[in-house]
């Protein structure tokens, strides 16, 4: 059924993302790719107004070549995460796009703090054979209008 | 180990002593309050931009030291400062980040002001004697406020040296970004990037103005990926040191000013956008002034004690606790510009800046490293003295150094010193 097609897809981009393997996680999506974390609750325009995260393909592969890179210093030690992925809904099927919501809660343990960070993603999907690809990503936090922590990985 | 009546509290010269700062400056709560006392509640302070209230109602919410104070609009389109507190029984009165409002009316007991901060009316009249003078209960206005190129400053002390004075030699410096626009002006929108470590807050401007001494070490992959990018080879300016780069200025403002380096151009011909931009800037400007401003980095920079201006943006530091700061990325707007420019700008700054960024995030951890650090008393001493052997100071009381030196710490920790020992800027 396609609906378990689309919740296996985003299992397993939620494996790829706390398990650090942010290469394969990358292959997950389009050269047109968009991914956007804002950091505001009301609807902004991010061509005018900041986000935490605007990426298109090439600042994608910017931000995975960072994390990959063992350099940056908020990941070692390296933090542990486990996610929980639930409240799938389809929002729109246009055959070879698919628009799906769903809710996600993290833990994020590191040095002496376990943080928990949780939101609502929107995902973009295109079909791609028996699979998907990633066109589009929002991701609308929890606490985007709160002062955060350090986002040092993917949400 | 302090013999403890150096411990106490307003003798600071013990605690720093040119090249040497003392650990408990950062760990110490009963500093932490002082600090509250004898800086944040008696300089200007940096609240925000006059963009960030446009239209008469606007209004942000913002703290001096952990005081909450509201910037607001009025309907004759002047910009005020008051206590956001509520002068019947102290609540708070402004509770969102920002909104427009008709009236500021307390939630609890409907006690409503003008946008000017005049009492309309306490609710229930008729239980006050005729006597009671609705003057009297206006909303509290922070005794100093001014601004300069629109940034707003305010201070709680009624008394103090003017703002120009406070900013003396650095208004050059914030010239030297506001004049980016073709108007002349620059703006800030509502989008923030608000971000909390746990570290003390001046671990921040130490590390603010320092980008090629700190940079090829906790930068490395952001310089590498810039590069990558643009062409432009970053560790050139770390590898040959440069004279007259890291300045303090009188006041506990530090520079970081590259003007005299040598820059790469651009991998890419202009776009049809800069050209128009370059276009405008030369019609206001001249033709040799815009290729100053233009074909350099604006300096960095920061205004004592809380305002920091890097590339794309400003930032507000807010002290929290002795163990905790928040800071605030506001992304800066050339007015004037095509959108196009501005966008580029604003793309720009979310590659370096904000909780999620590829350069700011180092910055921090490396903050947060630093508190679990000092917590350590061996040898309570950190050593500032990079550049001690050649130290110029100017005759206009600011010293200049290597792109590596520490003088401008050593400048703002003597600055903070004075105040500290309560010998200040009054």
């Amino acid at each position: 059924m396609a609906d378990a097609a689309i919740e296996q897809f985003l299992y397993r981009e939620a494996r790829l993302m706390d398990e650090g393997k942010y290469r394969e996680w990358l292959s997950l999506w389009t050269d047109d790719a968009i991914y956007w974390v804002p950091c505001s609750d009301d609807d902004t325009d991010p061509r005018r107004d900041v986000s935490l995260i605007y990426d298109n393909r090439e600042r994608l592969v910017q931000r995975v070549d960072r994390l990959l890179s063992g350099t940056v210093l908020a990941l070692d030690p390296r933090p542990l995460m486990r996610r929980v992925v639930s409240n799938i809904e389809i929002e729109a099927d246009a055959g070879s796009d698919v628009t799906v919501a769903s809710n996600f809660i993290l833990a994020h343990a590191r040095w002496d703090t376990q943080q928990i960070w949780a939101g609502r993603s929107l995902h973009k999907l295109r079909r791609d054979g028996a699979t998907f690809k990633i066109v589009f990503k929002k991701v609308m936090l929890v606490n985007a209008e709160q002062e955060i922590p350090l986002l040092q990985f993917i949400v | 180990m302090l013999a403890k009546s150096e411990q106490e509290v307003g003798k600071f010269d013990a605690l720093i002593n040119g090249a040497r700062i003392h650990g408990s400056l950062y760990r110490d709560p009963a500093i932490f309050q002082r600090e509250l006392e004898l800086i944040w509640y008696k300089v200007w302070v940096y609240l925000g931009h006059e963009t960030e209230v446009p239209n008469a109602g606007d209004y942000v919410r913002r703290q001096i030291g952990l005081q909450p104070v509201v910037m607001l609009r009025g309907d004759d389109g002047e910009v005020r400062v008051f206590f956001n507190r509520c002068r019947h029984r102290g609540n708070l009165l402004c509770h969102r980040d920002r909104a427009n409002v008709a009236k500021i009316v307390c939630p609890y007991h409907g006690w409503t002001y003008s946008r000017s901060g005049g009492l309309l009316e306490p609710t229930f009249e008729e239980g006050y004697d005729d006597n009671l003078s609705r003057d009297d209960f206006g909303l509290t206005p922070v005794p100093r406020v001014d601004s300069y190129r629109g940034l707003i400053f305010a201070s709680v002390s009624a008394e103090g040296i003017s703002l120009d004075e406070h900013l003396g030699g650095m208004k050059e410096y914030i010239d030297l970004f506001v004049d980016l626009s073709p108007a002349g002006e620059i703006e800030i929108r509502k989008g923030v990037q608000k971000l909390r470590y746990r570290g003390n807050w001046k671990f921040h401007p130490e590390n603010s103005m320092e980008g090629d001494y700190h940079g090829p070490f906790i930068h490395r992959i952001a310089f590498e990926l810039h590069s990558r990018a643009t062409g432009l080879d970053m560790s050139s300016l770390h590898a040959n040191e440069i004279p007259d780069v890291i300045r303090s200025l009188p006041g506990g403002h530090m520079v970081e000013d590259y003007r005299g380096a040598t820059m790469a151009p651009p991998n890419r011909p202009p776009s049809p956008a800069r050209l128009a931009y370059l276009e405008m800037m030369e019609a206001r400007y001249g033709k040799e002034k815009t290729r100053q401003l233009t074909t350099t980095i604006p300096p960095l920079f920061y205004v004592f004690p809380n305002l920091i201006h890097i590339m794309t943006h400003v930032r507000r530091i807010q002290p929290v606790s002795v163990n905790e700061t928040y800071i605030y990325y506001h992304p800066v707007f050339l007015k004037g510009v095509p959108d196009e420019l501005n966008e580029r700008r604003l793309r720009d700054h979310e590659f370096g800046f904000g909780p999620a960024g590829f350069i700011a995030p180092d910055d921090i951890e490396i903050m947060e490293r630093n508190q679990i650090g000092v917590r350590s008393e061996g040898d309570d001493w950190q050593f500032i003295g990079r550049g001690m052997h050649r130290d110029k100071v100017l005759p206009n009381g600011a010293s200049t150094g290597y792109t590596m030196d520490e003088n401008h710490l050593r400048a703002f920790w003597q600055h903070y010193c004075k105040l500290m020992n309560g010998n200040g800027e009054a």
